[in-house]
């Protein structure tokens, strides 16, 4: 089975190897650059930059099209959307429709800030291991622990949760086709037919699932593990002179992308 | 329908593709089991036993290779309803329990398959009672409320009461403590008896010898060596050398000094043995 979300396409490329915490501050502000000037002229800036990285990352167009295909619909509905409702001289009507110059623009360019948008986070996603990426977070989200927010547990708990989406997939997959085995059908008939069908796969799965939950956590006692005390880790966060970079030619396109 | 059923399979290929892994779980991999009869899938963990079970119920599709069932193939009429008659008991069965009662978990099955309420719960206590497990104490109490040996015969029942011709059972000892092994065994041995026809996968090797009068082994996907147990003439090594292990009885009838190539009697506990 295989899953939208957390993917990683694992490859030694100068991208991949950049410190997780940077390439997040990178993409924000790459995002943030994205919103805070429209202009056609910024936005090429923006989506040059998204397609250098991914050029330099090695990941194939196939993976960024998978990543774009929850969006497909989101893009399709803005650009008609835009289209039909943005005033202005229409050069085409049909009935109540006007379709204008200037909503084509608007339409094309929402939609094409929106693949820009996707394709930077994609990047970012695609060459970041999770577990790297909840390092990052945690470690940018360092000054919200003045204000009592448990970043520490929050990125354990995202961790955790992101270690054992493989064995429940696994899991799932294992109970459906027991009691497949023992007649049940997963897709006949209507929806709620079809709910009622999953009852035998979700009760065996939350039983196992809380009951791996509890020996986790004894697991973890057992190993001395005491919420919010400070962790030291195998492998620390290091930023190298190749992040400065990154950030100083991140900064470098905002800035001419916001200029022009 | 009803009565044994016989299962063959030949050539069955599958692998397990993943897009970046590509795992090879069974080779070229044939076996007869004629209705009735008892075999045991011997093999190391990972060895692509369980892969086999799942391919002999049709849960898998082999990428190359065929399942026969009573000589019928996928697809030839008459092979639909047989397949709904090979029973397979998963590998820790009673993680797959999830009715309210335990007469409602063993008649999800037969329930699945439209029968009349009157078949299902004559179906229902007559596979609790084949598992120790009488329908008037035990029908109405709740699946988790059993102790772990109970909770794997609740299971078996639940696949028993679909009136299988034919039980694929995948490491059905694993876990249990040694009194719970032997109830279950006692089962086995009882429905053995009855007619149906078992393959027991496993690499508990002493139950598998008390239980079965033939073995497949299996390693890496591919059967190194499929017939009557043989002890003597390299059937030893033949064990030894994929991870497992002799018979406990054969270890004891050599000891005593008895020629390994007499077959010694397929019983599993010492006090047997003695008798």
């Amino acid at each position: 089975m295989r899953l939208a979300v957390a993917q990683y396409y694992a490859r030694p490329s100068p991208i991949h190897r950049l410190d997780p915490r940077c390439k997040v501050v990178a993409v924000t502000a790459l995002v943030i650059g994205l919103f805070l000037r429209s202009s056609f002229a910024a936005l090429a800036i923006y989506g040059l930059a998204a397609a250098a990285g991914l050029l330099l990352s090695g990941v194939p167009l196939g993976w960024i099209a998978r990543g774009l295909r929850p969006v497909v619909w989101l893009l399709v509905i803005t650009f008609v959307l835009q289209l039909v409702v943005a005033p202005g001289p229409a050069f085409y009507s049909l009935g109540p429709l006007h379709l204008s110059v200037g909503g084509l623009e608007v339409a094309a360019y929402l939609s094409l800030r929106l693949v820009v948008l996707v394709v930077a986070s994609l990047l970012l996603t695609l060459t970041t291991p999770p577990l790297a990426l909840t390092d990052a977070l945690a470690w940018l989200g360092r000054p919200l622990r003045r204000v009592r927010v448990p970043t520490e547990e929050l990125a354990l708990m995202v961790t955790i949760a992101l270690r054992f989406i493989p064995t429940l997939l696994q899991e799932i997959d294992t109970i459906m086709k027991a009691q497949r085995a023992r007649g049940a059908s997963f897709s006949k008939g209507g929806p709620l037919r079809r709910a009622r069908a999953l009852v035998p796969v979700l009760v065996p799965l939350f039983i196992l699932s809380f009951r791996r939950a509890d020996e986790l956590a004894l697991a973890m006692e057992a190993r001395c593990y005491v919420p919010g005390a400070p962790r030291t880790r195998l492998h620390p966060l290091q930023a190298h002179r190749r992040d400065a970079v990154l950030l100083v030619l991140v900064a470098a396109v905002v800035v001419f992308a916001e200029l022009v | 329908m009803s009565g044994p059923l016989g299962v063959s399979c030949d050539g069955l290929t599958f692998v397990y593709d993943e897009g970046a892994s590509r795992v090879v779980a069974l080779r070229d991999v044939g076996l007869t089991l004629a209705g009735g009869e008892s075999v045991a899938l011997l093999g190391p963990t990972g060895s692509g036993k369980s892969t086999l079970l799942q391919l002999l119920r049709g849960l898998l599709t082999p990428d190359e290779g065929r399942v026969l069932l009573d000589g019928l193939a996928a697809g030839e009429p008459g092979f639909e309803e047989r397949e709904r008659r090979v029973g397979l008991v998963f590998q820790m069965p009673e993680m797959q329990l999830f009715a309210a009662t335990c007469a409602d978990d063993v008649a999800f099955g037969p329930r699945q398959l439209g029968w009349s309420e009157h078949e299902v719960d004559a179906a229902v206590a007559s596979a609790l009672a084949a598992v120790g497990l009488p329908a008037d104490r035990f029908g109405a109490r709740h699946p988790y409320s059993l102790s772990g040996g109970e909770q794997r015969r609740l299971a078996l029942a639940g696949v028993l009461a679909m009136r299988p011709g034919l039980l694929l059972l995948d490491e059905p000892f694993v876990s249990l403590d040694p009194a719970s092994r032997r109830d279950l065994e006692a089962i086995l041995r009882d429905l053995s008896a009855d007619g149906m026809g078992l393959l027991l996968a496993t690499h508990d090797v002493d139950r598998a010898y008390a239980l079965c009068r033939s073995r497949v082994v299996l390693d890496q996907g591919e059967v190194v060596d499929a017939g009557p147990w043989r002890f003597g003439d390299g059937g030893e090594e033949v064990l030894l050398s994929h991870r497992l292990k002799p018979p406990f009885v054969v270890e004891l009838w050599r000891r005593l000094g008895r020629s390994a190539a007499e077959a010694p009697p397929q019983l599993a506990t010492a006090a047997e043995a003695l008798a």
